[in-house]
């Protein structure tokens, strides 16, 4: 069966800089799937390249089985997209903005009525309808942008970091949106958070500096980090004097620090016995074995440092 | 191609409509001033010109000097903040448009408007001053504006196409434009320059346009050469503005 989506050896380039470097992904139809990576990764160039905006230096995207430079009017009648920014027009209502879209689309009035309704009642906006979309929360805007992706029915849904700058309960409701088109069409999603592409994906990609490093479900990443001995240690007082030292311990391959308490991962098991000679029981409020979270396999494999 | 392009032309014309007496009222208010202050507060000191009283002569140039300006200034500060602002041009993007139905609709867009203005101030200056011309002389006058706004339209898009700082756009109103419109003849009969410079300025279309236009709307002549430069400078300018557009969206 035709992927809904395929990057064969995809590379783009600005100047000496290479965004995306010969990156290959296939993606089934129907999934829910999440491209994770620190900021300057290289995932929204990959979103940019498959919705058509930007044209790879290297390399072929399909989407559908059309190639995104050859077919581009044909893969843009087949995809919607959420961009990371919401790009509204603000000078339309929010009706307005679905009709236009319906326009663009080249949907007869009648469906577009209809459509429109449809879509109003699933993202609660119905009685907001008339109103431009520089009155409405972050989260209301959020809603119709994603409303706006669907008007046209797509089978491949695009969501650039659908939830950035949202409260839980907006985020909960986009989620909540997102899981319910599941079976319609492939979703394509970019996150910072780690609990979104846990709970909300089927497949999930953790990339860096324009590769791709991982690739499995939310369970089987974890699985990969789950002999990798992560404690969490709580002193009672003594913190920097204690931060240094474990710093300088071989056998810690990273180190968190919150307050008192350090998460740590140890090399190994045998790591434990050293750890504890090395820091003593006196000032030990808590020591205990934590699970790993999909955050703990993003750190280890892409590292702590702040990224521009 | 077209039914994106009408679509967009048709979400501006939306727009404007919303705030079209305030949009009136703003773009009749300078050329009036301009009418007032030269027509009427000069109007001791300036003789006939050209054989008609300065008012006369001067209207028609205001007229078109509000036609085309706005012309530019809705494609240069629509397409800018659409594309900067608003980032609307790449939610078209993303649809199955072309990157032409986009410029051609915005093109367009600041075509209508200026278009839209021009009558608005004709109209103004009609009824107020007492300016009259014969009528049979408007299809020729319009075909000067049609052609003027294009190419004022084009070079707008441009502007917001390829500046990113609104600040540029200003500049290039001040340095470029206006001296652009205010020396072609818009106050004063291009016969005033210098002999030397003055078949130099005859071709510059915008001396094509204002000078055109003025002898097609008062003395009903229609000056082919004129209109030849214009048009070709407007088919010049489309084509600039959609190969220009289309690679800039390429980036």
């Amino acid at each position: 069966m035709t992927p809904a989506l395929a990057l064969r050896a995809v590379t783009k380039q600005y100047g000496t800089l290479t965004a995306v470097d010969s990156f290959s992904l296939e993606v089934a139809r129907g999934t829910i799937f999440a491209l994770l990576g620190p900021n300057g990764a290289g995932k929204t160039t990959i979103i940019r390249i498959l919705t058509t905006l930007l044209r790879p230096t290297a390399g072929t995207a399909l989407v559908e089985g059309l190639d995104v430079q050859r077919e581009g009017k044909q893969v843009r009648q087949l995809i919607g997209v959420v961009p990371q920014e919401n790009n509204l027009d603000r000078y339309l209502t929010c009706r307005e903005n679905l009709v236009m879209q319906a326009r663009l689309h080249g949907m007869r009035p009648a469906e577009t009525a209809r459509r429109i309704d449809e879509l109003l009642d699933l993202v609660g906006l119905t009685g907001r309808q008339h109103d431009f979309p520089d009155t409405f929360s972050g989260g209301m805007q959020r809603r119709l942008v994603v409303a706006r992706a669907l008007v046209h029915h797509p089978k491949v849904l695009f969501l650039d970091e659908p939830t950035t700058g949202l409260d839980p309960q907006s985020r909960r409701a986009v989620w909540e949106y997102i899981e319910s088109l599941k079976d319609s069409m492939t979703i394509f999603l970019t996150t910072h958070y780690m609990d979104e592409a846990d709970s909300l994906c089927d497949r999930i990609v953790i990339m860096d500096h324009g590769r791709a490093l991982v690739d499995g479900t939310a369970a089987q990443l974890k699985e990969r980090m789950s002999r990798a001995h992560i404690y969490e240690l709580q002193f009672r007082g003594g913190a920097d004097r204690y931060e240094e030292l474990l710093r300088s311990l071989p056998f810690i391959r990273s180190l968190q620090r919150t307050g008192e308490t350090f998460r740590l991962c140890l090399s190994g098991e045998e790591s434990l016995k050293p750890l504890m000679d090395a820091i003593g029981t006196g000032d030990i409020r808590k020591i205990c074995l934590q699970e790993p979270s999909l955050e703990d396999v993003f750190i280890e494999l892409t590292g702590r440092e702040v990224r521009e | 191609m077209v039914k994106g392009a009408f679509s967009i032309w048709k979400r501006d014309m939306l727009v404007l409509r919303r705030s079209l007496f305030s949009e009136l009222v703003a773009v009749v208010a300078s050329p009036l001033t301009f009418y007032l202050a030269f027509g009427f507060g000069l109007r001791g000191y300036i003789a006939d010109v050209e054989g008609v009283p300065y008012t006369v002569f001067m209207a028609p140039g205001l007229i078109t000097m509000t036609a085309v300006s706005a012309a530019f200034d809705e494609s240069a500060w629509s397409m800018w903040f659409h594309r900067k602002v608003q980032r609307t041009i790449e939610a078209y993007r993303v649809t199955p448009i072309t990157v032409f139905d986009i410029v051609i609709g915005k093109i367009f867009s600041g075509f209508t408007q200026g278009a839209l203005k021009g009558v608005a101030v004709a109209t103004v200056i009609f009824l107020l001053t007492g300016v009259r011309f014969n009528p049979a002389h408007l299809a020729g006058y319009l075909a000067f504006i049609a052609f003027g706004s294009m190419v004022f339209s084009c070079a707008g898009t441009v502007c917001g196409t390829l500046l990113d700082k609104p600040e540029t756009i200003g500049k290039v109103q001040a340095v470029v434009i206006m001296p652009l419109i205010f020396l072609s003849g818009v106050f004063f009969p291009v016969s005033s320059y210098p002999e030397a410079l003055r078949s130099a300025v005859m071709v510059v279309p915008t001396t094509a346009l204002f000078e055109g236009s003025r002898r097609a709307l008062l003395a009903g002549s229609f000056d082919v050469q004129f209109l030849a430069i214009l048009a070709v400078t407007a088919l010049v300018a489309f084509v600039a503005t959609v190969v220009i557009f289309n690679r800039k969206m390429a980036e």
